[in-house]
């Protein structure tokens, strides 16, 4: 994998101060000019070309003679054809005879002339491979160079004698567009009368280059704005005066251009090359960027695709070429094998798709790759590749038949053809028996013909498969003897639940080596996307931005756990690009929010970027919960602010949301809370899983919580599964079963649960609640007596909480809140809310409703019990209010138009709307 | 800075393109030629992947589609025989261009002075 590198230590030549000149313009006698450099892989690398008006003007003037000389000589070159084109046309005029052509005996001018112009083809044909040897001008850094200490000594006495092996004069290395570029730069500066060509300049001139303008596109940056902040900073620049020349700053990010595209194997520096370096030197480049949502490792990333990218077209074409000599028969090139019919029915000829370019190319699995050969360099003839489904285990296979195709394969593989039998196909419309037949007949023919190696995909299919008697073989175990007495190579793919289930310590599984392929992660997972967009691209006429390929797979990685990268991304690109194809019209770009949108529609996880609507509701959090709950300002208080942490990202990504332990006397409003957290954070009440603690009390019901190996699901981890964004209330906490409690240990702190089936149930994105009542007694006496809170809290923690709850289990809540016991005021209060849920109810039926301020306080009067709290609430209103409109309904006295009145007694009063 | 590059480079131009001349018979022989050989080796050997000739000739016992009787295996014999003939003069078709090319390479120069030499007198 490729990495940004470390930074390069410079040295300044002390006379001169890295400048490389002396007075008068001399070069400098301390360091020959040379000025400044560093060292890297046992070399020295410096840059000498020192820019002036003259020379660039040079420069172009040198260029033009070139031009010049080349267009001479091609011209010398057609004339001579020309020439001798025209005498034979004019020998021909008078004769047949074919021996009057002989142009090497006859005198003419014309003939002269096309002698002279071969000399001109000779010169055409030097300088065409002079130019293009020159070309490969970075020297690459061979393996085990760069650990090497170097061997030039610090001292400019030696560096100046050094020779050019191990000292790089980097100017070489660019490509002519790119010195082109430099010289803008250069001339920029002087224009604008600057003492020095900053990094600023450089960044600037290299905004011109397409490739850079491509790398920007991708980033999604637009160019007038960039190019603008530039400008302006260059105004900025206050270093006016003397003769314009290189900073020292702009010297080393030319060298370090030329050591990153060395490292990158890069044949020529290019201004891609220059984008990182300038950003490093000048503080100012990466706040512009900043603000234009890129940084360094994104554009470092980006730089990384366009190489990925060439390297890809390059060895396609080099595959092209390879490719011509595999045979597009089934036959191998010495015509020994033999005809195989019933292989060709059931089986796909790998090779010979990968020959005609039908597969895809396969990136970033060479560890996979140099696995499958050296388990079969181990003696084995099969090799299983394991993994879960959309990882690429059968791209890996795709790989193996264009490497197969390259003939860039362990002995035993070349010249062969690699085949895939259909499983499904085999067994399907045959009894066991005859499916058993096929297996044979076309091991027998993979065995005669020799040049052939298997390839089954989802071979647990033909697991568990017998003819019918006991003591009959499985079809699996058909292929286990065959690769056992080495038969035939055969490669075979399962995902690995079914490789547990089916084939682990079977006869299948033990013969052939195990190989797993592993998901994806990291810079890995990008390279492979990146690979597939340039297809997606063309597919839909959509352009893919990196924030959006750097997106679907932190996304992706983070809300979607029942598939795999990188399938899962790749799935999701596709949605995207349909849906933004559609919607936009031409050649849309495709930005993060995109890919957040489609993954928020997915898995109903709001991932989009915080609106503005959204940010005023987390701001004034508070009031909106509020609206739906009465006091209790301490507990609202600190799930706001916890929620407003995790909102705007700032928390650690590997615990729930937020643990809280919600504490007091029953009908408070812990669950109230609980209810308003779900609404408000997660969009609807329905995202708050409810898990009755009190149903866990023994402890064997562990399985009916996490679920079971035979199966069983669980009720909390199937429920988290499925939706994962979510809030868990855990009620009557402390009535669970102690083992029970003790998961919550490694839920609360790791953020995730291990299910009966074996799976990772995330709990990161939940918020996980748990309400208690111990110690309700407690907080109402010493309310009444009035103690403050905080000292209620602490008092609870110490003396009624631990005795029933480990002290790590307490430790591990972000909160322990308590609930204050409702006062009369309270439940008047949440009487007038209760009671607007009624209004809304009677307002779509057409009825008014009002209510008499002492009428709801005697209501509220009724249904307040210092023990429950507000819960009898609810029965009385029910009771004297909802029956009531009820019966009033039925019976036909309340219509349309009226309006319910409940009146200073607490009674119903129905005003008759008017008549129409 | 001028007085430095100036010369510098003015010079530098006219002895690039001097010595672009003067280089180019002394490249025609040296460097060119190894060009051109490896060239030309590289196609042949791409030539014979292509005909599979070498392939042919290491299986000329083994039987063509695993035919192991007697009659098989004397066709084979007599149909890689013949196979590896045609082959072979297609190869040789090969051989003679790339040597044909490397002739003409180098009687080239000579050629082209003696007829200049040859038209001028």
């Amino acid at each position: 994998m490729l990495k940004n590198k470390e930074k390069n230590n410079f040295i300044y030549c002390p006379v001169c101060e890295g400048r490389g000149v002396a007075k008068y313009g001399l070069a400098c006698s301390n360091c020959g000019g040379v000025g400044l450099g560093t060292f890297f892989a046992n070399r020295f690398y410096y840059w000498s070309l020192r820019l002036g008006k003259t020379v660039i003007e040079l420069d172009q003037f040198r260029k033009k003679v070139h031009l010049a000389v080349n267009i001479v000589a091609y011209a010398i070159c057609l004339l001579g054809l020309f020439s001798l084109g025209a005498w034979v046309f004019i020998v021909g005029k008078d004769t047949v005879d074919l021996g009057a052509f002989a142009f090497w005996r006859a005198k003419s001018v014309l003939i002269l002339i096309f002698w002279l112009s071969v000399i001109a083809d000779m010169f055409i044909i030097y300088r065409m491979n002079e130019e293009e040897r020159l070309m490969h001008k970075i020297k690459p850094i061979k393996y085990g160079e760069k650990d090497e200490i170097s061997s030039l000594i610090n001292n400019w006495e030696d560096i100046k004698k050094a020779t050019g092996k191990v000292k790089i004069d980097v100017w070489g290395g660019y490509d002519a567009r790119t010195l082109t570029i430099i010289n803008e730069a250069f001339l920029l500066a002087q224009r604008l009368g600057h003492a020095y060509v900053a990094p600023m300049h450089l960044f600037f001139a290299c905004l011109s280059d397409p490739q850079v303008g491509a790398i920007f596109s991708r980033l999604n940056i637009a160019p007038d704005r960039l190019i603008d902040s530039i400008k302006n900073q260059i105004l900025n620049i206050k270093d006016i005066g003397g003769k314009t020349e290189l900073s020292r700053n702009a010297k080393e990010i030319l060298i370090e251009a030329y050591l990153q595209a060395n490292q990158l194997g890069q044949r020529k520096v290019t201004a891609k090359n220059l984008l990182i370096p300038c950003l490093e030197r000048d503080e100012m480049i990466g706040e512009i960027l900043y603000d234009l949502e890129a940084d360094k490792n994104k554009i470092f990333n980006v730089i990384l695709w366009f190489i990925v990218n060439e390297k890809q077209v390059e060895n396609y074409r080099k595959f092209k070429q390879i490719a011509r000599f595999k045979p597009s028969s089934n036959m191998d090139r010495a015509y020994t094998s033999v005809a195989t019919p019933t292989l060709n029915h059931f089986a796909y000829d790998l090779t010979l798709a990968a020959k005609w370019s039908k597969l895809e190319f396969c990136v970033a699995r060479n560890e996979e790759i140099e696995k499958i050969w050296q388990a079969f360099e181990s003696g084995r003839n099969g090799v299983m590749l394991v993994g879960p489904a959309g990882v690429g285990k059968g791209t890996i296979i795709d790989g193996l038949a264009q490497l197969m195709v390259q003939e860039d394969v362990p002995k035993f593989l070349q010249d062969k053809r690699l085949v895939e039998i259909d499983a499904a196909r085999l067994v399907s419309g045959a009894t066991p028996a005859q499916a058993e037949e096929r297996l044979l007949t076309m091991i027998d023919e993979v065995n005669r013909a020799g040049n052939i190696v298997l390839f089954i995909d989802n071979v647990e299919n033909i697991s568990g498969i017998t003819s019918g008697t006991e003591e009959s073989l499985d079809l699996s175990e058909v292929l286990a003897n065959a690769i056992e007495r080495r038969e035939i190579f055969c490669f075979a793919a399962a995902t690995d639940k079914n490789y547990t289930q089916f084939l682990e310590g079977r006869s299948l599984g033990n013969v052939m080596t195990k190989v797993e392929v592993k998901e994806p992660t990291g810079n890995q997972a990008i390279q492979i996307i990146e690979s597939k967009i340039g297809y997606l691209e063309g597919k839909y006429g959509v352009y893919f931005s990196y924030s959006a390929i750097e997106h679907v797979i932190k996304l992706t990685t983070q809300y979607i756990h029942d598939k795999y990268l990188p399938k899962k991304a790749i799935d999701i690109l596709e949605q995207v690009a349909v849906k933004t194809s559609k919607k936009r019209g031409e050649q849309p770009i495709v930005t993060h929010e995109d890919i957040a949108q489609v993954i928020s529609e997915a898995t109903g996880v709001p991932v989009t970027k915080i609106s503005e609507t959204e940010s005023k509701v987390l701001l004034h959090l508070e009031d909106k919960i509020h609206e739906r709950m009465i006091d209790q300002e301490e507990a609202v208080k600190m799930v706001s602010s916890s929620l407003r942490r995790a909102r705007a990202g700032i928390r650690e990504g590997k615990r729930p949301i937020a643990n809280f332990l919600f504490l007091g006397p029953t009908g408070v409003g812990k669950t109230e809370l609980a209810k308003a957290v779900a609404d408000v954070f997660f969009g609807n009440e329905k995202y708050m899983i409810r898990v009755d603690m009190s149903e866990y009390q023994n402890a064997d019901s562990i399985n009916k919580m996490i679920g079971d190996e035979q199966g069983a699901i669980g009720y909390l981890t199937e429920a988290v599964r499925k939706q994962p964004f979510s809030l868990v209330l855990l009620d009557e906490f402390e009535k669970a079963h102690p083992q029970i409690l003790n998961l919550f240990l490694q839920v609360m702190d790791d953020g995730r649960l291990t299910d009966g089936q074996g799976r990772t149930i995330d709990f990161t994105n939940a918020i996980l609640i748990a309400t208690s009542n111990a110690g309700a007694v407690f907080i109402q006496e010493q309310i009444q007596v009035g103690v403050k809170i905080e000292k209620i809290k602490d008092a609870l923690i110490n003396e009624h909480l631990n005795k029933i709850m480990r002290p790590e289990l307490i430790n591990r809540f972000d909160g322990v809140i308590v609930f204050k016991p409702l006062d009369k005021e309270n439940v008047k209060a949440i009487a007038k809310l209760m009671l607007n849920k009624t209004r809304k109810m009677l307002e779509t039926k057409g009825i008014s409703f009002q209510a008499d301020e002492t009428g709801v306080a005697k209501l509220a009067e009724l249904g307040f019990d210092p023990k429950f709290g507000a819960r009898p609430l609810r029965r009385v209103l029910q009771e004297k209010v909802d029956d009531e409109i009820a019966n009033k309904i039925l019976a036909g006295e309340l219509k349309r138009r009226d309006t319910v009145i409940i009146d200073s007694e607490a009674q119903i009063q129905i005003e008759k709307g008017r008549k129409i | 800075m001028a007085t430095n590059n100036l010369p510098i480079f003015g010079t530098k131009v006219l002895i690039e393109i001097v010595r672009d001349i003067l280089y180019f018979p002394l490249w025609w022989y040296s460097r060119g030629l190894i060009y051109l050989v490896t060239s030309l080796f590289s196609f042949l050997k791409n030539r014979e992947k292509g005909l599979a000739l070498f392939v042919w000739i290491k299986n000329i016992f083994k039987p063509m589609y695993a035919q192991t009787d007697w009659q098989g295996v004397l066709i084979s014999i007599f149909m890689r025989i013949v196979e590896i003939i045609a082959r072979s003069i297609i190869m040789l078709f090969w051989i003679i261009i790339a040597l044909a090319s490397f002739l003409i390479w180098i009687l080239l120069p000579p050629l082209v002075i003696y007829e200049i030499i040859f038209q001028l007198i």
